[in-house]
Parts: C-alpha cells; structure tokens; sequence
C-alpha cells in the first residue's frame, strides 16, 4: 500500500474503483508525503502501542549530574522525570531538566554533517557524508602528526566526566597533542581552588543542607543555579519541614536578591566584593569569643587580628550588630554551615573569599559532620570535574596560540565560547586565524557558526554514556547514560565520531573500541571488578544490565573522616583583599551583577522554547533581557519599567529595558546572562541582550578564572520605551492575604514523616 | 412544597459537594451520594523556593502549547501552574513571598455554575472537570474563577516539527476557542484507577497517583492525595495548623490547601 495514503485510497474508491484511470490518479496520488496506514503491522520489539517504556539514564542540561527517567511511547521520548533512585536528584527535577526533550525535538538540529563552501563569512554549509567528513578530518590530524605538530591540535570540550573525559585523554595523547580543554562559563573554578587550598582537597566536598540546621550563603544561589540546584531544593525542604523538632535557618549574603535569597530568612546585603571581608569578621568574633579552641587558635587570632567588627561593618556596610549575631547564631547553632559562590567568588578576589567562607565551617566544627561538610571521595573514573577546565587565562592564551599560528586545528565540542567570553578576549577574531574549526555542536551556536566542518553530535537522550556527579554526594556514585529513542538524525555520538577519527587515524590498539558502548562496557568491568556496590552481580554481563536498568550505582562505603588542621602557612596568609573593579566610579557609577539565569543557563537554555516562555522566578519577566535597578536609583535616574536604556561598560555596551528591583543594592545593577543570541535557532536568535560581552577582562589572579562581577558601568537612557513581556500586573498583595505567614511558635512540625514514606508511582 | 423551597434546596444541594440531595428529596435524580475520591494538593509555602520546575513539568506531560512573544503580550500566555510572587517592604528590607497558583477545583466553584452549556462540571472524584469539546469558547468561567487559572486557546497550538513528537498520547491537544485548565493530571488519576482494578483492588493507594508537579517538585512542596483516606499524607497535612485556603472568605471550597510560610524573624 506504499504510495497511496489512506484519503488517496478513500478517493480511489469514490472513483469508482481502480481502473482505467488509477494510473494518473496513482500518480496524484504520490505527489504528497507517503503516510502509512496502520504502521505496526508488524509491531517492534522494543516497545508494545499504548505502553510507555521508561529508561533510566543522566541528565546533561548541566554540569549537577542528576539521574532522570524518561518515559516513552513508540519509540518517542514524551516525558523526563526524576530518578527515584538516583542519590543527587531522588526522584525530582528542575525546569531546566524536563525541558531536555526540547534538545532532542529541536526544530534547530543539526541533522547531518556539514561542509562549509567558499569563506567563514560568505560561504554555504553543504551536507556531506560521514565518511567524507571524518575523513577529512583525520587526513589534517594525521598531517599535523606527521610532521611533529601533534600539539597543533587543540580539543575544547563542555565539561564532561566519565569515560567521555577520559577517551578524549586517550585520543589527544595518541595524536600528541595537551591542547584539551574543558570550557564552562559557570564552573565553580574559585571554589576548586579554594577547597585545595584551605582542605588540600582535590574536589569539592559535600554541603549537607539536609541536615543543617543554620545555613550562611555567601552570593551562592544554591536553589537557583549554583552546582546542583535539584539536590540542593530537595536538601532545602528537608532542612525547612522535614524534621518535627527543627526548623532550617537560612541567610543569604548577596547584592542582589537570588531565588535563594528570597527562600531565606534573612537577605543581607553586603557591599558586592566584600563577602569574604565579612566571614573573616566573622570568624574573628567567633575565634574572640572562644568558639574555637585548636591548639593553633593563637595563629588564627593573629591573621584575623585586622577583622574587628567595626573594620568590617565598615568595608561590607552591615551593622555591627548584625555581625555579632550572624557569628554568634553561627557558633551557637550545631550543626551549622557556611557555603559561598555565585557573584562572591567571581571577583579579583574570589579564592580568597572562598577560603574565608569555607574556614568558618573549620572554626565551628562543621567538617564531617552530619549537616556540615563533607569531603568526597576521589573520583571513580578519570579526574574529576576541574583538572581539564580551561580558565580565562588558559582561553586568552588559546586565543593568543591562535594567533599566531600554533593552532592548526580546533575541535570544539558542545561549549560556546564566541557567546560565553567577553568582547575584550578576542576569541572570535582569533578563530578566524585557524585554519581548521571542526564542530561538534548538535546546534549552529556563535562558535559552531565559525566552524568549516560540522559533524553533529547525538543529543544526550540518543547517546551512550556515564556520569559520576561532582561534588559527589559523600560516596561514590554515578550512572550509566544510554539511548532512550533511536536517533532522529544523521548524527553520531561524541565518543563515536571519536573513535571514527581513531580508526581513521590508525590509532589501532591504543583506542581499538568499535563504539563508544564497547568503551564505556570495558570501562565499566574495572567498576564492576570493585565490588562493594548497590549491584550485587557475579557477571559482569547481569552487573552491567542492572546497573544500564537501574540508572544508578553507588559504593556502599562512606570514605573516612580525616581529622586534619589547617596547614598554618595557610592560617597566616588568610585574608580577603578589597575588591577592584574596572573603570573610575565617576565615569561608570554602578557596579554590574550578571548572575545565570534560571532557565538559560549560561545561555545554552535559550534555544528551548519551553525555557524562552518561563517567566523568569523574581521577575516574572519572559522573551527577552532587562535590566534591574533598584526604585531609588531609577527615581534619581528618572526610569521606569521598560525605559530602553544603554549599559556601557569600559569594553562596550549594550542595551536593555529597565525592570525595577526592590531588593537590589542601589550602586548595583543586575543582568540575567543567557540571551543575545545571534546565532543558535530561532528561539534564541536576536533577543535580548548579552552582558557577558561587555564584561571587564579582570581575573582572580590564582586561579585566571573570570572575575565576572567586578565590572563597572555606566546607564545611558535612550529615550525610548519597550514593552517588558512578564505575566502579572500588580506586584505587591494590597491586603489580600494570598500568601500568608505565620510565627515560628505557630510552625506545629509535624509533618516530617509524611516525606518519609516511600512513594510508588503507577508507571504510566 | 412550595416551588421556591423546592429550589432553594435543590441549588444547596447542587453547590454542596458531592451533589448528596437531602431526605426531602426521595426519588430525586440523584448523580452521585458522594465523592468516590476526594482529590487535594497541599502546598508548602515554606517549602516551596519559586523555582518553577512544576511549571515546565506542567506544560510537558498536559501538552500545552508555547504562545509566542506577540500573544505572550496579548496576555494569552497558557501556564495551568504558575508561579505568583509579591513583594512585601522596600529595601533593604524588601521580601519576596511566591505562591503556586492552579486551579483550585473548588468544591463550589464559581466556574461551574456560570457556563452555559455545562462544559465544566464537578466529576465523581471532587475534581473540577472540563469537557473540550462541550466548550464553546464564553470564557465565562474565566471571569468569574477568583483565582484566574481558566486559560483560553486565542489560537490553535502550533508546534514546530519535530517538536510535536513528544506531545503527550494520553493527553488531548486543545484547539482554538476553547478554555482548558489543570486536571490534577486526571489521565495520571485514570491510569492509577486502572491499575488497582487490574490488580484486584478497589482503591487507589496513597501516593500512586502523582500530577507532574507534584512528582517533579525539587523541595518536596506539594503532596497530593485522597482528602477521604484519613490516612493518606495529604489528610494529614492538610490538617497542620499551617492550613490556609486562598481567598477563604469567597467560600469558594478550594481543594488545593496551602501551609502557611513560617516566618523566623524574631532572633
């Protein structure tokens, strides 16, 4: 019945049957689409009509790592959904992770390879064939090779963990080459560092908000965007409603009022900058008052000696009174814990903020316990999250090799770094200067928009793969990713295209997997060979299986305690420098806050429709970029709501309509970064505006990580008014008692055992 | 009796839950004596962080469509949950309190009484149903719902290809002129029926049937349950004395109970 849909046929019949005149109207007939019938005459195996099937596997829409499962029907994806047995999301998930079905669905895929014809400007993109790109590529990898210029290749990557991170460790060490980066704008760098430095702790340890009973955030939005929003929500509520005799405090630092300042008790506002001024402060009221008794109390009495309290209410701007109480309620509130990121750890002097947050968990006592911090054990598989990832520093001298010729060609994989790099980086025009730019990228973002060749790559729901969440949460765990629907297009995954190039290359013995599947099931048999897992399997075949169907695998052992003071070295250079910004506070009088959008990311979510028409958490605002100001600064300025207006910074300048904040310092204005596309589908495309490319060129000088909130600007008022798209009208309650509040003496407690019971849900 | 006091009783009767006609009325066409279900989402205020997750959760499994930036504008924009948030001071002591907002399936919902062609009616489980394509597009619902949840279709949905593939089968797509609304996911509640038929059962067990929010909700926020199983979780909670109903004094009924945020600010 090929060739004749079901109203062709209907047609045929009111013709008068198939006769003398079928063969025209045959040929009518398959001028539109072929459409079958009943297309399961002979059903697949894989799935039976009307029945979902659920697939277990990871979430990669960010860098938090969170098991999901995926509910199919038909062979389509239709829903993502939580894994319940999956330790970082426990069943639950953020906004941003159920709109992955909009990265698989995208209209805006790339669907096949691509060849770029004629310039990087002007040329066409042609579609060729895998053969013929890969090819092509190895023939330029092997002639660098060849000729000794094996480091001539660079491969920049997203961050990915894994046996993808390691496989491209086994690729650029065959080729010769220690070019591989991994580039997120979002990576917690300082944080790495600082946790190195203070702890010697190679990874980032595990902040048990659960448990906690007294939370001081530092500029970390940690029910927002920072690490592991889900894992942190679930800890969230818990710490709020999920113990009958407690109820979770929470204050968040920050200049700007985040998701997680609004869910806190109390929002201090602290000069932007100055957050790590304040925890020494802290830590020396602590250290003073006898909240700390080490034997190496006199040194750090010593290094803080500089922090008194009026030294500090001074530089931050919060009351001294409320210093004390902070440090007193801190001390006095077991277990309690401190966290900082976020704009806090992204000045010039991020590290050493860090440092000074996460020493007061030191002070109290807070390492390893229950509801404090706890250190993670060394990663299962490669290195973990923060040895490959590329600073600012290591990006401008990327771009700097590839200026001058020492890039001959760049492999970029999923990471966008033309949109996520300030103007004043030159990265864009120093791609121009290599010769060769090969994209990965399933989309035709800014950076793949300069690519020659692009060989797309399957989305995370049609790949192979693992993940093994960093932090961790306490002990070793991880999850097998694995293909829930057959791939919609001509694309490959990853790990596929490299092991396509190593066969090309001849790598043979040194990489001589088929497929990334193979790879990643011989990595795994190493797992398995560890035993001491929540899989209990004699064969590796039933171990891999159950681990495949289970999405999930966890060692049943918690790493030990280490008992350790800080090195004194370290106690005698603690100290958090005032923070510097670009330009005179004359000539550009506010401070710019860029802070992760909630639904875009960094600026990868903009191309999901579901996430373009997500109002936006505190402002309700969709469709587009703004500008927030607080109401006395707009008054003085003469701004209302949607008055356009110029952000211009010493690098540049964009524009944006004004949406009055209430809960924003008045020297600071705040940007949400993730729109200003001017690539990346039709969703995402010339909307909004991109404050990352205005941002100052300043780095933390340890680690050369961006010191992305220390730019100044300047707001120049063009006239003119746009409408903002944001749901609501009136913002304030006007007596109607909708949410409503009640006294801590009011709060009974008694429902923490409702969380408690395991939840069945009918598979639907 | 008089043909008023006949009336009088027969509308108590109506917009009393559960439709149960008093004695009066022997013989009477009787719907149902009570709810087989009595469905309730309690929500924790002090819980809930506003960050949205059942919102997309929402649009995903009940297939509602995007509206675009020019109908967006229009206020046409289709959300059956949504986030609503009010600011209470100035800075630098300035709050931000967010509440879900869904249909309430009122138990004397205003909604119900004003369509005239009864496309939304009270169904056997509590829930405030809406019948498509019984609908024909007054948007009088909306008007009088006090709580605006009632989205009307301006448009038919249009999803760019491949995006409609991961449209929801056991949901229907709305077309143009009509008004649609949260269901508490009924073809969650349906399945779960089924499913404890299929298994012998004549109830649903507490915590079988999950609407998506609830589900996906990061900080545990929303419990959803069987208000007539004194032991289900959402009995329990609901009984907290946090329990609050939006918009009591309208006695409205809701079936969505919210616990009140606690605020800590004495210390």
């Amino acid at each position: 019945m090929s060739g004749i849909d079901r109203r062709d046929f209907l047609k045929l019949v009111g013709a008068g049957g198939v006769g003398a005149g079928a063969g025209f109207m045959l040929a009518e007939s398959i001028k539109h689409p072929v459409e079958h019938l009943i297309p399961y005459v002979v059903p697949p195996e894989e799935f039976s009509p009307g029945i979902a099937t659920w697939y277990n596997t990871v979430c990669s829409m960010c860098s938090a790592g969170c098991g999901i499962s995926v509910r199919t029907r038909e062979g389509r994806a239709k829903k993502i959904e939580g894994n319940p047995a999956h330790p970082v999301s426990q069943g639950r998930l953020c906004a941003h992770g159920q709109a992955g079905l909009q990265v698989l669905y995208n209209p805006d895929r790339l669907t096949s390879p691509l060849l770029r014809t004629g310039g990087r400007e002007s040329g066409d993109l042609i579609p060729i064939t895998w053969e013929d790109g890969l090819s092509q590529v190895a023939e330029r990898l092997s002639a660098l090779r060849a000729s000794g210029q094996g480091n001539g290749v660079c491969f920049l990557s997203e961050g990915v963990r894994g046996h993808l991170a390691t496989l491209f460790e086994l690729f650029m060490e065959q080729l010769g080459s220690d070019r591989l980066l991994h580039y997120d704008f979002a990576h917690p760098q300082t944080l790495y560092a600082a946790i190195d430095r203070l702890f010697g702790e190679q990874h980032l340890p595990y902040y048990d908000l659960r448990n906690t009973r007294y939370l001081l955030s530092f500029g970390a939005d940690y029910l927002g965007s920072w690490i592991s929003p889900v894992h942190h929500g679930l800890g969230f509520g818990h710490s709020r409603q999920g113990r009958d005799d407690v109820r979770g405090r929470f204050v968040q630092i920050e200049p700007r009022m985040s998701l997680s300042g609004a869910a806190a008790d109390e929002w201090i506002a602290a000069n932007p900058g100055t957050e790590g001024i304040l925890a020494l402060g802290l830590a020396k009221h602590i250290v003073d008052e006898g909240g700390y008794q080490g034997a190496d109390r006199d040194a750090w009495a010593a290094a803080l000696a500089p922090y008194t309290t009026a030294a500090v209410a001074d530089q931050t701007g919060i009351p001294a009174a409320t210093i004390t109480r902070l440090a007193d309620t801190f001390a006095g509130t077991q277990p309690s814990l401190a966290i900082g990121g976020g704009a806090a750890g992204n000045h010039g002097n991020g590290v050493d903020t860090l440092i000074a947050v996460n020493a007061l968990n030191y002070l109290v006592g807070n390492l390893g316990q229950e509801g404090g911090l706890v250190f993670n054990p060394e990663p299962v598989v490669g290195q973990g999250s923060n040895a490959r990832q590329a600073s600012y520093r290591s990006m401008l001298e990327l771009a700097e090799d590839a200026r001058q010729g020492r890039i001959g060609v760049l492999i970029v994989n999923q990471t966008n770094p033309v949109f996520t790099l300030p103007a004043a980086a030159g990265f864009k025009a120093a791609l121009a200067e290599i010769p060769l730019i090969v994209s990965l990228s399933s989309f035709m973002d800014e950076t793949s928009a300069m690519a020659d060749l692009i060989l797309p790559s399957h989305s995370y729901l049609e790949s192979w793969g693992d993940d093994f969440p960093e932090p961790g949460v306490g002990f070793s765990a991880g999850a097998v990713s694995q293909p829930v629907v057959s791939p919609l297009y001509n694309t490959r995954s990853t790990g596929d295209i490299i092991l396509g190039l190593a066969q090309k290359l001849g790598f043979g013995a040194a990489l001589p997997w088929p497929s990334m599947e193979e790879y990643l099931q011989d990595g795994w048999r190493k797992i398995h060979a560890r035993g001491a897992t929540n899989v209990d399997a004699e064969s590796f075949e039933a171990f891999w299986i159950d681990v495949v169907k289970a999405g999930v695998w966890g060692e049943n052992t918690r790493r030990e305690t280490r008992s350790f003071t800080v090195d004194s070295s370290v106690i005698d250079s603690i100290g958090v420098e005032a923070p510097q910004f670009s330009g005179s506070s004359d000539d550009y009088p506010f401070i710019l806050h860029p802070y992760l959008s909630i639904a875009l990311h960094d600026g990868r979510g903009a191309n999901l429709p579901w996430m373009q028409e997500l109002p936006d958490p505190m402002t309700s605002v969709v469709y587009g970029s703004w500008v927030e100001m607080n109401p006395t600064t707009a008054e003085e300025l003469g701004l209302t709501e949607g008055d356009l207006v110029e952000i211009e910074s010493p690098h540049g300048r964009i524009a944006a309509p004004v949406y009055v904040y209430p809960a924003i310092m008045p020297n600071v204005i705040a940007m949400p970064i993730g729109q200003g596309h001017s690539e990346y589908g039709r969703y995402a495309k010339d909307r909004g505006a991109n404050p990352i490319e205005i941002l100052s060129p300043q780095m933390e000088p340890l680690t050369g990580s961006l010191a992305w909130s220390a730019t100044r600007v300047r707001i120049i008022p063009t006239g003119r008014q746009v409408e903002l798209l944001k749901t609501g009208g009136v913002s304030r309650e006007l007596g109607r008692e909708i949410i409503q509040t009640t006294g801590a003496d009011q709060n009974a407690g008694g429902l923490a055992a409702l969380h408690s019971i395991p939840i069945t849900v009918v598979p639907t | 009796m008089s043909l008023v006091g006949d009336f009088l009783t027969r509308w108590r009767a109506y917009r009393k839950p559960g439709y149960i006609y008093g004695d009066e009325f022997d013989g009477a066409r009787r719907d149902y004596d009570e709810f087989d279900y009595a469905w309730t989402m309690t929500i924790d205020l002090d819980r809930c962080t506003g960050c949205e997750a059942c919102v997309t959760a929402c649009q995903a499994e009940n297939n509602i469509p995007i509206v675009g930036a020019t109908a967006f504008a229009k206020g046409r924009q289709m959300q059956w949950i949504r986030i609503e948030r009010y600011w209470e001071g100035e800075y630098p002591n300035a709050k931000l309190g967010f509440i879900p907002m869904l249909c309430q399936h009122c138990d004397a919902a205003p909604c119900e009484t004003v369509c005239p062609v009864s496309a939304t009616y009270h169904n056997q489980d509590g829930l405030n149903a809406q019948v498509y394509n019984r609908c024909i597009g007054t948007r009088s619902c909306a008007v009088y719902c006090p709580y605006e949840v009632r989205y009307f279709n301006y448009n038919n949905p249009v999803w760019d290809a491949p995006l409609a593939e991961q449209l929801n089968p056991d949901v229907t797509v709305r077309e143009k002129g009509v008004m649609e609304k949260c269901t508490f996911c009924i073809q969650r509640i349906r399945q779960a029926k089924d499913h404890a038929k299929d298994d012998g059962r004549r109830r649903v067990r507490d915590g079988e049937v999950q609407p998506a929010c609830v589900q996906t909700c990061p900080a545990e926020a929303l419990i959803f349950g069987d208000r007539k199983d004194p032991e289900s979780r959402v009995s329990i909670s609901m009984n907290d004395p946090r329990a609050y109903r939006v918009l009591e004094e309208l006695n409205t009924d809701p079936s969505v109970i919210y616990l009140k945020k606690v605020d800590d600010n004495a210390g």
